[in-house]
């Protein structure tokens, strides 16, 4: 009897470098569940010591064209702490604006482009829209994805890397016609949001998805009086409820042999979940009425410890950052240009946000001069991986009726369902299943 | 006329350059039906061996690994594109090649320095031959449909040669160097990108690399002398995007 193995050596649609390696003896028992990311070392903590402090958003953001946002604004958060520097609120505004503008880009590009096709059956978005049934649905998914690119360059300046947002806030504002013109966009995409959680919930109710449950603790960032995307408390549905600049004492980080990317857990307990499906479990109450609506009517019920259902969550979030998104320009109105200001000062904190995938932790030490002497940055995927391996875990048994190209499907659904981007990770996917027969 | 094979690649980078090639919404599906796409592993799950027409290259070299495929892939495209700074210069990833020995950065990072095989950080055309350049971070969409055009029809496309700072005065922006004395590598920037962040009142960062005449010694003084940045200050302005290149580098020693 022979060991039945499953590998996958680049797992496609995902952003960088990764590999599954799965091994399944003779009874069913799983000898080896491992994702390996083969993303090559980028040093980003290592350079980054030596430079100035204004330096590290401008840097991090190029740690993922995907989430640049996640990472810049996470970073320009911890400087700002660290220096003691002060923003304004009209800042504050713009820049959970720039946010949510990368969610719905970001979102539309996993729901329809990485995701969607494993549902339906196609290798990739091309082939989808090869089906005239299915191609204006790729059209209005593309037009989604060019609205929120649309907002990011009309708030920033570049589609993938912000030119505008820098230490003490703007460089340059967007005009209050052009956020209005956004305002308008917004409005009339509302539908096929709809549309999307609609099409995300039937294809999550497909067998075997609706079985595969596995109970983890969640972990997102929380805040009293809104949705929380670039501020607020770490808690947990496990009852972790902990300011964010104390994320290094309470996740923990270990180095794994034959894997570049370090394994997170809890303090005191084991692997935990973030992305959209943790935020949605922990804020359900404070998502938009529309957004909760239509939550509702696919009968989403939070928590739900389902992974495959973080498609129905991130297009519930869709609805919800249209929302959002006209609600703050409604409070920006007109925004007027303001000086960035700041004074380089000695100092050391931390700062979470959520970058659609999950939290985004950055932080460090800068001394009087202004030159960083120590930088740390966690991203979504490293967090979500050790989870992952738990997921295979417990799902592979269940699955192994399955033909072995069928199972290395669901292996890199399994994956693809994390919406991983392991140039963050450090960045990628190869899958490996081997069972015993 | 069978449609041209096109394939992607991806190095050390964040994947924001071959991001920008699904950021074409309004052009993609024209795009799609004009080429056939044939290796695309962000995109895709069915990727086919090469040969290739054009190969599009993202990301720096950085380990060994990499280096081989580089390699391979020259072999396999008729024409080969290095997409962004990473490719073309380097990029953010070749700061660690002045920060340092390759030792301590590893050291900085990671504990089981046995199983890291990494080497200083370059772009493409330090090891291969290139054939067209898609510089800045991230590239700019204008330009990478100007090239995927160019190459369907078989000619030259047009890019520019100057640098950044024509770009500004055509859009009659206030000068942030000399009028607002801020550190602006515009003046030895390559051009292309519509003076971007200087007309959004941010300095220039250099991330396209060297114009062809730049002269970063003098603007190094410049910043040392008229602006009052530290040595320290100016080798970082130059040591950022394009450190490798040896224009930029003798910015960083100027001072």
């Amino acid at each position: 009897m022979s060991d039945r193995r499953i590998f996958v050596d680049y797992i496609a649609r995902t952003e960088g470098d990764g590999a599954i390696d799965i091994i399944v003896g003779p009874n069913g028992e799983l000898k080896k569940a491992r994702w390996e990311v083969w993303e090559p070392p980028r040093f980003f903590e290592a350079f980054l010591v030596g430079r100035k402090a204004e330096e590290v958003p401008e840097i991090v953001q190029r740690i993922c064209g995907i989430c640049p946002h996640a990472h810049h604004i996470a970073a320009v958060r911890a400087v700002e702490r660290a220096m003691g520097v002060k923003v304004s609120e009209q800042t504050v505004l713009l820049r959970e604006l720039v946010h949510y503008s990368d969610w719905i880009m970001s979102h539309a590009l996993h729901v329809f482009c990485l995701a969607a096709p494993d549902f339906l059956g196609y290798e990739s978005v091309i082939a989808m829209a090869g089906n005239s049934d299915l191609l204006p649905i790729v059209g209005k998914a593309l037009q989604l994805k060019r609205l929120g690119n649309d907002m990011i360059v009309v708030t920033t300046g570049h589609e993938i890397q912000n030119r505008t947002s820098v230490v003490g806030g703007f460089t340059a504002v967007p005009e209050g016609s052009e956020l209005r013109k956004l305002k308008e966009r917004l409005k009339a995409a509302k539908e096929f949001g709809f549309e999307t959680v609609k099409l995300a919930a039937k294809l999550a109710s497909q067998p075997p998805y609706p079985d595969l449950v596995r109970k983890c603790e969640h972990v997102a960032l929380h805040d009293d009086k809104k949705y929380a995307i670039n501020d607020g408390r770490l808690v947990s549905t496990e009852g972790l409820n902990v300011p964010d600049w104390e994320y290094p004492i309470w996740i923990i980080e270990k180095h794994v042999p034959s894997c570049n990317c370090k394994h997170a857990i809890i303090k005191d307990r084991d692997s935990f979940l973030v992305g959209p499906l943790a935020r949605v479990n922990n804020n359900f109450d404070q998502l938009s009425p529309d957004a909760k609506a239509a939550a509702r009517e696919v009968g989403f019920v939070a928590p739900d410890f389902n992974p495959f259902m973080s498609i129905v969550a991130r297009a519930i979030e869709i609805v919800h950052s249209i929302d959002a998104s006209m609600q703050l320009i409604n409070e920006l109105d007109d925004p007027k240009f303001e000086e960035p200001t700041f004074e380089y000062k000695a100092g050391e904190s931390y700062a979470v946000t959520e970058a659609a995938r999950g939290i985004c932790c950055h932080g460090g030490r800068i001394d009087k001069d202004g030159v960083v002497q120590k930088w740390d940055i966690v991203a979504p995927t490293a967090r979500n991986v050790y989870n992952l391996e738990k997921d295979f875990e417990e799902f592979v048994p269940k699955l192994l009726h399955l033909s072995d190209e069928e199972l290395t499907l669901k292996c890199e659904m399994m994956v693809r369902n994390y919406d991983p981007c392991q140039s963050c990770a450090t960045h990628s996917i190869k899958v490996k299943i081997r069972r015993e027969r | 006329m069978a449609k041209p094979k096109i394939a992607v690649f991806k190095f050390s980078s964040c994947a924001g350059c071959q991001l920008s090639i699904l950021n074409i919404e309004d052009h993609l599906l024209d795009v799609l039906g004009a080429v056939d796409v044939a290796y695309f592993v962000m995109a895709k799950r069915e990727n086919h061996e090469g040969p290739y027409d054009i190969g599009f290259v993202e990301g720096a070299v950085t380990s060994p690994k990499e280096l081989l495929e580089l390699k391979k892939i020259r072999e396999e495209c008729k024409i080969l594109v290095a997409m962004g700074a990473c490719a073309c210069t380097g990029g953010l990833p070749s700061i660690k090649n002045f920060a340092g020995t390759q030792r301590e950065m590893e050291e900085k990072v990671y504990t089981e320095l046995w199983d890291l095989k990494s080497i200083p950080a370059y772009g493409i055309d330090h090891y291969v031959k290139v054939d067209a350049y898609l510089r800045g971070c991230a590239v700019d969409v204008g330009e990478m449909v100007e090239l995927i055009k160019s190459a369907l029809l078989g000619v030259n496309p047009h890019f520019r040669p100057h640098s950044v700072c024509n770009e500004c005065k055509l859009k009659e922006n206030v000068c942030l160097l000399v009028n607002k004395g801020k550190p602006c590598m515009g003046s030895v920037t390559a051009a292309g990108c519509g003076a971007l962040c200087p007309s959004l009142n941010r300095p220039c960062e250099g991330c396209r690399g060297p114009a062809n005449d730049a002269n970063a010694a003098s603007l190094a003084q410049t910043f040392a002398v008229d602006l009052g940045l530290s040595r320290d200050d100016v080798r970082r302005k130059f040591l950022k995007y394009a450190g490798n290149t040896p224009e930029f580098k003798k910015g960083a020693e100027a001072v």
